[in-house]
């Protein structure tokens, strides 16, 4: 039998407070039927959406002249494997890109050709923009 | 394949064994029947979905900090609904807007006698009268003094799990055991 007292020792606090706690035990064991099973069906929601961890497996087992050898499971998941899915990709893009950039090279080589010819040339480039000069060269071209 | 560290059975029988005391805790904190079971399921659930691949020994601690801070959501969404309510009337007076629920709640506890269902017994009575004064704790006292002595955890795990200093939790025990004896000898009850 405990009394209180404003001054409580330590000892005789945790006393004190274990014997509460005990009336509490007490009490909750005394809840409502319909708690009870609102409690029991929130708990087993609860527990069907349990975080679980993915464990790595074996997906076969190799045996053979007494010996036996684990193969596959999880790893194809490994960061190798998908970098090796990705691989024809990366393989793809980078020989359009080596196309695209030798189309562009030589097409700029052809004109470059074409402006050294002209420019070359002792006949002035201005002068293939007077009509009078292109139809001579049409009329010379057709004798 | 998949496997837990713990298995299901295990976290069901945690939860089946700290249900009980969870929703009594929610009860003394937010006094109704539909908010702690919606405070506990919450509190269930986020255990289960982030912490179910845990050991099991830890998932006292970890329910324990889930349940609290299901709490305070809810006292906060209580503080703003009260926010709400009193922006859009007139009647109520707007000089306690800034309080906060934590620290006004236990004044105002003294009409609500729905924590004691069983009167007609004598021990059911003092049960009522325990838990209603328990309700009446500030609710850090009654945080600390319920992990402390009914969930069985030590000054450190209450500290962790409140998320303040041991020596908080033991003077948070201290009063609230201090303040619970005097009640209960005010009204003539010795346990």
């Amino acid at each position: 039998m405990k009394t209180f007292d404003s001054t409580l020792s330590d000892g005789f606090q945790d006393q004190l407070g274990l014997a509460i706690a005990a009336r509490l035990s007490e009490s909750a064991q005394n809840l409502p039927n319909d708690i009870s099973e609102r409690l029991k069906a929130a708990r087993m929601q609860a527990v069907a959406k349990r975080k679980v961890v993915k464990l790595q497996s074996a997906s076969s087992v190799n045996a053979g002249m007494g010996t036996a050898t684990l193969t596959g499971g999880d790893l194809g998941n490994s960061i190798w494997t998908r970098l090796g899915s990705l691989l024809p990709l990366l393989v793809l893009i980078a020989g359009l890109l080596t196309i695209a950039i030798v189309q562009e090279q030589r097409r700029v080589d052809e004109l470059a050709a074409v402006d050294t010819e002209l420019l070359a040339d002792d006949l002035p480039p201005a002068a293939y923009t007077d009509p009078g000069f292109l139809h001579f060269l049409n009329t010379t071209r057709r004798e | 394949m998949e496997r837990a560290l713990s298995s299901r059975l295990d976290l069901s029988n945690f939860l089946a064994g700290a249900e009980r005391r969870a929703f009594k805790q929610a009860m003394f904190a937010v006094r109704n029947e539909d908010s702690a079971l919606d405070i506990v399921q919450d509190a269930m659930m986020r255990l289960a979905e982030k912490y179910g691949d845990r050991e099991a020994n830890e998932w006292p601690l970890l329910f324990q900090r889930i349940l609290q801070n299901a709490i305070r959501d809810f006292y906060r969404r209580s503080k703003v609904r009260s926010l709400w309510t009193v922006l859009f009337s007139s009647l109520t007076p707007t000089d306690d807007d800034d309080e906060d629920p934590l620290e006004t709640l236990a004044t105002d506890v003294g009409s609500d006698d729905s924590t004691t269902p069983h009167r007609n017994a004598e021990r059911m009575q003092l049960l009522g009268i325990i838990e209603k004064e328990i309700s009446r704790l500030p609710p850090r006292q009654r945080e600390a003094f319920l992990m402390r002595y009914w969930e069985d955890m030590d000054v450190a795990e209450t500290a962790a799990a409140m998320g303040c200093s041991q020596g908080s939790v033991k003077t948070h025990c201290s009063r609230a055991i201090q303040a619970l004896g005097k009640a209960l000898s005010a009204k003539g009850i010795r346990l």
